[in-house]
């Protein structure tokens, strides 16, 4: 019986995995992409910027993932955009957290640019680089470091976040652990499952804080 | 020929005219010292000679060269600005010196870079390189850091960050140097050790120009001294004359409310 528990929890895991990391492609540079709007001279854009991402910030992610999953499928005259199946959630539990996750880390990015004092690159300047120069020689780093400790935070909320998805029935860990309580596999009313999905979370999670543990300890040469 | 010349410079930010008709003219191996009470628009004419806000009016010649001139459109090409900067060189009230480098790799950098642009720098990369450090030593035990190269400058005192600061001025080269209020960022007993490198300086005839509260030290060192106020240069001179004897009641009002501090 564990094995077989512990064999359908694992291809719940992997879906998880799959979502975090699609989640970490997609919104780590989308994200980047978003801070330069939110920063940007032009005002119209700048404004447009932080009101979108004032509004993804304002709700949870599980109604966005509703509204983007079920909504599309009410409106469009061309029925619903994703597939069928769990191809089509997967696909819709991706973008949304994507373009969930791209907010949040757009105001990361902007913290730790902002952070940069002026003064470096007016030296860098002054030293007759170029701004490519001092971007990559001199602020660069100094932003990664300012970003570390918060991105870390974001990215362990990230790993408990992907649970969600099962609001849209994704076939993720808890929902394979939660099956094995309505009955599956030929098991039904089984409890230590669902509890077993906590595992998968502390181990995942533990790593990538000694991960980043490691990381920052790596930036720490300098202040 | 006066290596630099600074010819009616104009300075406003929004309303505010913060520069006004400003020029003087400095002599090789000379060093100036500009004083003033604070806002009267020092900083922003050390920003303006190394370009880093452009005036809105004026010109400024390096060795009878106009590099900037407000009215030529053809002289403020961005292009063209990173070169000219290299004219000058400008020390930090707040050092701003490259955390993420020891103090060797922060006088090294700027010059490495230049060095890659250069043609034949692939062939003779260890030979040049290897002069660019031992340029980058030498500089950093003149102003007496040789122990501390391979510190960061979270490691170092506020004086000894000052110092590296100043040696990775030194690194280019500058035809003029600039300092501003080198001296403010730092607790009074750390500001000897920073005056005596610029002293030195100045002994080996470098082409300064040095804004500072230190009055004694601006009479002592430069050969000229610059009062500002308001914008406006009130009074220029003989170091000695405008400190002891000077002219202008803007002037004495200044000094006196110093030396009363
Ligand atoms: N970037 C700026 N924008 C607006 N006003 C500025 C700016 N920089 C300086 N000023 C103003 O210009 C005046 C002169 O400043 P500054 O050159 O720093 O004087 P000082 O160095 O003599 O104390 C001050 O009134 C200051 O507020
Ligand atoms: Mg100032």
């Amino acid at each position: 019986m564990f094995m077989t528990v512990v064999g359908a929890l694992n291809v719940g895991f992997l879906q998880t995995l799959k979502l975090f990391l699609v989640t970490l492609i997609g919104a780590l540079p989308l994200g980047l992409v978003v801070s330069f709007g939110s920063m940007s001279r032009f005002a119209p854009l700048r404004w447009l910027t932080r009101t979108f991402v004032w509004i993804i910030r304002g709700t949870p992610l599980m109604l966005q993932l509703l509204i983007l999953f079920y909504i599309p499928g009410y409106v469009l005259e061309s029925g619903s955009p994703w597939p069928g199946g769990e191809s089509g959630r997967f696909m819709a539990s991706a973008v949304a957290f994507i373009i969930n996750y791209a907010c949040y880390f757009s105001e990361i990015y902007r913290g730790g640019i902002q952070g940069v004092p002026v003064g470096q690159l007016e030296a860098g300047l002054v030293l007759g680089m170029t701004r490519g120069q001092i971007f990559f020689r001199v602020t660069l780093l100094q932003m990664i470091k300012r970003i570390v400790p918060p991105m870390s935070n974001e990215i362990i909320t990230l790993v408990k976040d992907t649970s969600l998805a099962r609001i849209i029935s994704l076939q993720e860990v808890i929902w394979a652990g939660y099956s094995f309580l309505k009955g599956s596999h030929g098991y039904a009313g089984l409890l230590w499952p669902i509890f077993f999905t906590g595992v998968y979370y502390l181990l995942f999670n533990g790593f990538l804080t000694l991960l980043f543990g490691w990381v920052e300890k790596k930036l720490s040469y300098f202040r | 020929m006066s290596v630099l010349e600074v010819r009616n410079i104009e300075k406003h930010f929004g309303n505010i005219q913060v520069l006004n008709d400003i020029s003087f003219s400095l002599e090789k191996g000379q060093a100036i010292a500009i004083i003033g009470s604070s806002g009267s628009g020092k900083t922003t004419l050390l920003r303006c000679l190394n370009l880093l806000e452009r005036p809105d009016g004026g010109q400024i010649a390096v060795d009878g060269q106009v590099i900037f001139d407000a009215a030529d459109l053809t002289t403020q090409r961005e292009s063209e600005i990173r070169r000219k900067r290299l004219h000058f060189g400008l020390v930090f009230q707040n050092f701003n010196l490259f955390p993420q480098y020891t103090a060797l790799r922060n006088v090294m950098l700027a010059r490495e870079l230049l060095a890659q642009e250069q043609e034949g720098f692939k062939a003779n990369k260890r030979a040049i390189l290897q002069e660019i450090r031992a340029g980058a030593e030498d500089l950093l035990t003149q102003v007496g850091l040789q122990d501390r190269m391979d510190n960061y400058p979270h490691q170092l005192s506020g004086g000894q960050q000052q110092r590296v600061a100043i040696a990775r001025a030194l690194a280019l080269r500058p035809d003029i140097l600039c300092f501003d209020e080198p001296t403010s960022a730092l607790d009074p007993e750390l500001t000897g050790e920073v005056l005596r490198v610029i002293r030195s300086l100045a002994e080996r005839n470098t082409t300064m120009i040095i804004v500072t509260h230190e009055m004694a030290f601006a009479r002592d060192v430069a050969d000229r001294i610059i009062f500002m106020d308001e914008g406006y240069i009130v009074e220029e001179g003989p170091a000695l004359e405008v400190i002891n004897h000077p002219q202008k009641e803007r002037t004495k009002q200044f000094l006196t409310n110093f030396s009363n501090q």
